[in-house]
């Protein structure tokens, strides 16, 4: 994962774990806690020999295609279910053809998708290329084909049944077929690829994959889980065993290697360090597929490396980028102006979409005086003030965040209100603990000590936003001291709960909100948890507990809901900020479709995952005559609000 | 005071070298200056006359809003208390310093987004940064602290450096030949490496970072220390204290360090102009001293970052520029008047 | 003299062994390096998909053993000291190891970058030589005139600005306002399309900023040392008898002050060696270019310990090298030198 620290923190977090959520299908699982995982032979025993290892962890009653020739018998009783109603995504206006280009900041270390830097923001492109066994619908969230046409649940809602389409092929040619999921379990499950997070899920969460036929498989999950996460997390991707060959070279040996992928696209060229071409394939397997149709447009996909964002951004204006993200404030209110703009050759999008926001904001830890006393911390939260850094630095772009789990539709809790900045109610809270006294230098102070807290963070250019926190809280009388480490350094220190206030953002994700890892007292007061808060209240737990045992959704949602209100009353975070839209600016030839993107669209102009919009050839030399003589085109600004919340 | 013939004359030859001299009269005037920036740029008033009585709210402890009639608790906005003072008219007044802003805070102008740019009438002489702090200020108080923390590093890194330079010269045998491999590993280590390793595990507050650079710059220095006492130690009047029984602090003290020094003061403006590179190149890398410290290296990131804002970058790089060349221009001016060779030519 | 050479180099031998153990003692025990990172990783991960941990009692995410592999792998599983010592004795077989980033060889990553470094390092050091030693004349020559005013205050003010500042002005005056130069990097993305002619132009064209950066600051030392040592010369003894025998003031200087004051540059030289390769990371950084220097920061910002080790190892050399070189010069160009 980057931990780079010219992306904002909570962006470059976010992204990481997109990029894991999308090569998991966003597999949200929440196990049940009493269902113990099958001991895993390569973890607990060294001594296997590696090339045995996948033989090793195969169940014994489940036997796999590599040990024995005769295949395990499906159930009889399966109800096959499909999609075929949902509407399409996709314009079925849109055109083939054409090139995009794009910009990368850095050059991706490797194209693995697993092992050492595999989590850089490029993986994230490539992972896009390998899709799973099913999709899910960015408007309804209903499971749609991918390369299984048809599922089925089975009644210990922990395996399902897929049947796989036959006419998917690799880009290569060859048939995926139910080896190629089997191949994904051993793969993932070695010790070759160095990457022991995966090795881990793949023997914990995804517990085993049965071939029934060579289309026909079923993937079992190690816990029980509610019908759509169960989908999710089964939903893996293949991997094509005719092209690895897994020994413990595999690391070193597969770096730059193509390898086959199931989607549109594949990788054309790679020029080290300068750019990486992509081509569409020209009779990909999935072309007239009712959800895939008029998706992945275009024909040549390069992606340059630009290091400066305003570099990239005086290329986008020459028009060798076809599209520039202006999420940040001053791109879009003040670079994103000019005659380019005016004449109309460059059009700018406000998008709103509806998404797990990403959890930012102060985390208080318990632990450490005076934050264990609930009246510092609701004081604290009134002495916060995030609506200025709103207003002033992010030039009111960007929207309070009202609670830690925002955007997870029906679970989220829409009726907390964040707590306001307000120093009368601070003054009150803080009273009502004995910080009444004043220093000469406005700091309250109680027996001699002064209301001081470090603020722990690892983003620089959040100082911005901090130092006027940091001025605003002082009319409170609280002293905030910014505390800037590199992120990794910053971040090793949360996670070893050596903070006082953790001002960080942990990535949204899954289908549900997650309390057991924050909130749990099992993780309090141990280092390497997620639990950085060190919150632990008995009542808590229980509510937790329940929750996390429970497959109906009816009941999660009302139970989360309270979770989250409870949460709030603990006050130990304040939550921070959320952009609850994607922005961006392309050249006018880059025609989006006249929706312009879906609930779940984090970019407009994403060419692997989303893929819908297209490129006006003819238009582009409409576009680029019109710029030499200066005749001025429709301008355009769009803001859709569709899913706005 | 009476003055070495010798140090007379070359003060006067100093003060002959016009570009030099006056840039060290403009140099030692803002610097004390710089230390009264209180009084220059505030948020604090001067003098406020409320009721008949004087406040001077500048030095000591904070002065709540209540205390003047308003209706909070917090320290007195002072910019704010001007304006109501002047639409009551009961004759009570507030004195703002020339720049009404002290580095930390962040001016919000209803309106408009920061950075603003330079106004006279919002008294933003130079605009503010990305968070709506006043450039001004900051320059003024990133002066001070780059001055003082030249300063300082000088002092420590040729305490140490003359202290071990001496020592090496006059010692010689052993001792020399370890320390000369020191050095010598010392000088090849990347600096700017180990400072941003420090950087990360640890804040590096102003302290902190001095002991970081101290601990590898006092090398500079001693190498010269070295050369010069090597020099000296072997010179008759040495000789001649020796045989007179003088202890050995005696004459490194009063015999060879007097020598040294009047060519060690020629080091010294270079010194202080890499003090100042050092700590802004630091936190221009956002390895130097903790935010919301006010340093130019932090304004020259984010002049770098928002190039369109050319104000914030426009600012620092010249008062970044006008200093760092009067410092070189009086090291020159030094350099010249305490060389000794005076030049005879055939034309 | 031979001797005393020797004597040089074996002396280096300890120096670097104190350099680069430094320096790799160090980063052993910097936070954030690849094995951390992975840790952090499957937390963040394990956070989001909601994945107990091993045995749900919190702890770490991956267990000791997976954590030992790992540390294998990177080769941090034995004492300081001796994966040390076992680092050095590749390194003597030529082999710097691999990027824990690029997972590449480490050679072959810093010599990718030896042509940009090599290319700005000859430059400026041809340009700073070719500019200071005439300048530097010239102003010995017309020493305490108009001239010699401002072109001393020229340089000084050159010398006062530290490169990576003026890089910076030069960018946001010619570059961003003006858009007369490129914004940075070393050639175009375009440049392998390009004819020969047009590659040329290019490479210049991107050139011409990050060289004034690099040469703003070089002038002053290097023109005033030319400058003092010719006068010290033009005073000396042997000059004003080669004058008294009859001896044009011009021959004078050009026969024979100026190869006498040629000496201290001399001994300079070395120590521009070992800035040809690694350049300026400061100055990189800002033009964006694919040098010695960009390299350092980056895998030092991104904790690829091996390549900053390799960097070292070379820079460290080069430095140490160029010091005997420096002596070596000095030697032949002046015989009375003689080293015991």
């Amino acid at each position: 994962m980057t931990m780079n620290t010219t992306t904002p923190l909570h962006h470059s977090l976010c992204f990481a774990i997109a990029i894991f959520l999308a090569s998991l299908l966003l597999g949200g699982c929440d196990d049940s806690g009493t269902a113990k995982p099958p001991a895993n032979a390569a973890t607990s025993s060294p001594a296997v020999q590696p090339d045995q290892s996948s033989a090793e962890v195969s169940q014994p009653s489940t036997p796999s295609a590599e040990t024995e020739p005769a295949l395990a018998k499906l159930p009889d009783n399966i109800e096959w279910t499909t999609n075929n109603d949902d509407k399409i995504f996709a314009d079925p206006e849109a055109k083939r053809g054409g090139s995009f280009s794009t910009y990368i900041p850095s050059f991706p270390l490797t194209l693995r998708l697993v092992g050492p830097d595999s989590n850089g923001s490029f993986a994230g492109l490539l992972r896009d290329l390998q899709m799973g066994l099913v999709d899910f619908h960015p408007n309804t969230l209903n499971p749609i084909p991918a390369l299984a046409t048809h599922w089925a649940i089975a009644p210990d809602q922990k395996t399902v049944y897929y049947q796989l389409d036959p006419e998917a092929t690799w880009s290569d040619g060859n048939k995926i077929t139910a080896d190629d999921y089997l191949f994904t379990l051993e793969f993932m499950r070695s010790k070759h690829i160095v990457a022991p997070w995966y090795n881990e899920y793949y023997s914990k969460q995804i517990t085993d994959v049965i071939k029934y036929d060579d289309y026909t498989i079923a993937v079992v999950s190690g816990h029980a889980k509610p019908r759509d996460e169960l989908i999710a997390a089964t939903a893996i991707s293949p991997k094509p065993r005719h092209f690895h060959q897994l020994d413990e070279n595999w690391v070193q040996n597969y770096n730059w290697k193509k390898e086959p992928t199931t989607s549109a696209y594949t990788i054309d060229k790679i020029k080290k360090g300068k750019f990486i071409t992509f081509k569409r394939l020209d009779n990909w397997w999935a072309e007239n597929k009712k959800f895939y149709k008029h998706r992945f447009n275009v024909d040549k996909v390069r992606i340059k490396v630009i290091r400066d964002q305003n570099i990239a951004w005086t290329h986008f204006l020459k028009g060798e980028l076809d599209s520039f993200p202006l999420v940040l404030p001053h791109y879009w209110h003040e670079k994103a102006k000019g005659e380019l703009f005016d004449k109309g050759y460059i059009h700018k999008v406000k998008f709103y979409n509806d998404l797990p926001q990403p959890a930012a904001g102060m985390w208080l830890n318990t632990a450490r005086k005076p934050l264990d006393d609930i009246n510092v911390r609701q004081g604290l939260a009134h002495a916060i003030n995030i609506n200025k850094v709103i207003d002033s630095v992010l030039r009111g772009d960007y929207e309070r965040l009202e609670t830690h789990h925002v955007g997870f539709n029906d679970y989220s809790n829409t009726k907390i209100d964040p707590r306001e900045f307000d120093v009368e109610r601070a003054d009150y809270y803080f009273n009502q603990s004995g910080w009444s006294n004043f220093g000469s230098d406005g700091i309250r102070t109680k027996g001699g000590q002064r209301l001081a807290f470090e603020v722990n963070y690892g983003a620089q250019h959040h100082t911005d936003r901090l130092v006027v926190i940091k001025e605003e809280a002082k009319k409170a009388g609280v002293e905030l001291n910014l505390k800037l480490l590199d992120s990794a350094a910053s971040f090793k220190q949360v996670l070893e709960k050596k903070h006082q206030i953790a001002w960080m953002a942990w990535s949204g994700g899954g289908l549900s909100p997650r309390y057991w890892e924050f909130y749990h007292s099992v993780n309090a007061n141990k280092p390497q948890t997620n639990n950085i808060t060190n919150y632990s209240d008995p009542e808590l737990d229980k509510l937790i507990e329940a929750y996390r045992k429970e497959l109906s959704k009816e009941k999660r949602v009302a139970q989360a809901h309270q979770l989250e209100q409870m949460i709030h009353d603990s006050a130990v975070m304040i939550p921070t900020t959320k952009v609850p839209y994607t922005r961006s600016a392309h050249w006018a030839w880059l025609k989006l479709p006249s929706f312009y993107g879906t609930k779940r669209t984090t970019s407009l102009t994403s060419v692997f995952g989303g893929g819908l919009f297209w490129m006006d050839t003819e238009y582009k030399d409409v576009v680029e005559k019109a710029k030499k003589e200066g005749n001025p085109l429709p301008s355009r600004t769009i803001v859709d609000d569709t899913w706005r919340r | 005071m009476h003055l070495h013939p010798l140090t007379a004359k070359k003060i006067q030859r100093f003060k002959s070298i016009k570009r030099g001299y006056w840039s060290g009269v403009i140099l030692v005037l803002l610097m004390v200056l710089s230390c009264m920036a209180e009084l220059i740029a505030n948020s604090r008033a001067l003098v406020v006359s409320y009721n008949n009585k004087l406040y001077f709210p500048t030095y000591g402890a904070f002065i709540p809003g209540n205390y003047f009639g308003l209706d909070y608790k917090y320290e007195t906005n002072y910019r704010q208390l001007k304006h109501i003072f002047q639409q009551e008219q009961s004759g009570n007044w507030v004195l703002m310093p020339p720049i009404p802003y002290n580095p930390y805070e962040s001016n919000t102008i209803a309106g408009q987004y920061p950075p603003h740019a330079p106004s006279w009438s919002q008294q933003h002489y130079l605009g503010t940064d990305a968070a709506g702090r006043d450039v001004a200020a900051r320059i003024i108080y990133g002066f001070r602290l780059s001055m003082a923390f030249s300063m300082l590093l000088l002092i420590f890194n040729y305490a140490i450096g003359t202290t071990i330079g001496c020592l090496m010269g006059y010692r010689g045998g052993a001792f020399d030949i370890i320390f000369q491999r020191i050095i010598e590993i010392w000088s090849s280590v990347p600096t700017l490496y180990v400072i941003m390793i420090v950087a990360s595990i640890m804040i590096p507050d102003f302290w902190v970072l001095i002991a970081i650079l101290v601990f590898f710059e006092w090398i500079g220095i001693t190498w010269y220390m070295r050369t010069s006492t090597y020099k000296e130690k072997s010179r008759t009047y040495t000789l001649a204290a020796k045989a007179l029984g003088a202890s050995d602090s005696r004459i490194i003290l009063h015999h060879l360090l007097p020598n040294s020094i009047s060519v060690l003061i020629t080091f010294i403006p270079f010194s202080i102009a890499s003090g100042i590179t050092t700590l802004t190149a630091l936190d221009y890398l956002g390895f130097g001293l903790p935010p919301p410290t006010p340093s130019w290296g932090e304004l020259l990131r984010q002049g770098i970052g928002n190039l369109s804002y050319h104000w914030i970058a426009g600012s620092v790089v010249t008062a970044m520029v006008c200093i760092l060349t009067m410092v070189t221009w009086v090291g020159e001016a030094v350099r010249e008047s305490f060389d000794p060779k005076k030049f005879t030519y055939y034309e | 003299m031979t001797t005393y050479f020797i004597r040089r180099l074996l002396l280096t031998i300890p120096t670097f062994i104190g350099i680069t153990l430094l320096v790799f003692v160090i980063t052993r025990f910097v936070p954030g390096g690849p094995v951390e990172r992975m840790v952090t990783q499957a937390q963040i991960a394990n956070a989001e998909m909601g994945i107990e941990q091993i045995d749900g009692v919190g702890g770490s995410t991956l267990s000791e053993e997976q954590l030992a592999q790992l540390n294998a792998y990177y080769g941090f599983d034995k004492p300081v000291i001796i994966s040390y010592f076992l680092w050095l004795k590749k390194v003597l077989t030529f082999d710097l190891g691999t990027s824990s980033r690029y997972n590449e060889p480490v050679w072959d990553i810093i010599v990718e970058r030896f042509p940009v470094s090599i290319f700005y390092g000859l430059l400026t050091l041809v340009i700073t030589y070719s500019v200071c030693i005439p300048l530097g004349i010239l102003k010995a020559i017309k020493h305490s005139t108009p001239i010699d005013h401002f072109s001393s205050a020229l340089v000084f003010l050159g010398y006062a600005i530290p490169n990576y500042v003026f890089g910076i002005i030069l960018i946001s005056l010619f570059a961003s306002h003006w858009d007369i130069f490129p914004l940075g990097g070393f050639v175009s993305y375009e440049f392998d399309d390009l004819t020969f002619f047009e590659k040329v132009v290019d490479l210049l064209r991107h050139a011409v900023l990050p060289l004034l950066s690099y040469l703003i600051g070089s002038f002053a030392v290097m023109t005033m040392m030319m400058k003092n040592s010719l006068m010290d010369n033009l005073a000396a003894d042997y000059v004003r008898t080669a004058m008294a025998k009859g001896l044009t003031f011009k021959d004078a200087i050009l026969k024979h002050a100026i190869r006498n004051s040629l000496i201290p540059l001399a001994t300079s030289f070395g120590h521009t060696i070992s800035f040809v390769l690694t350049g300026s990371f400061l100055v990189e950084t800002i033009f964006n270019i694919d040098g010695m220097g960009l390299l350092g920061y980056e895998s030092l910002v991104e904790r690829d310990y091996p390549v900053v080790l390799g960097i070292l190892v070379i820079s460290s050399g080069l430095f140490l090298l160029g010091n005997i070189l420096s002596d070596l010069c000095v030697a032949i160009v002046d015989p009375r030198v003689q080293f015991n």
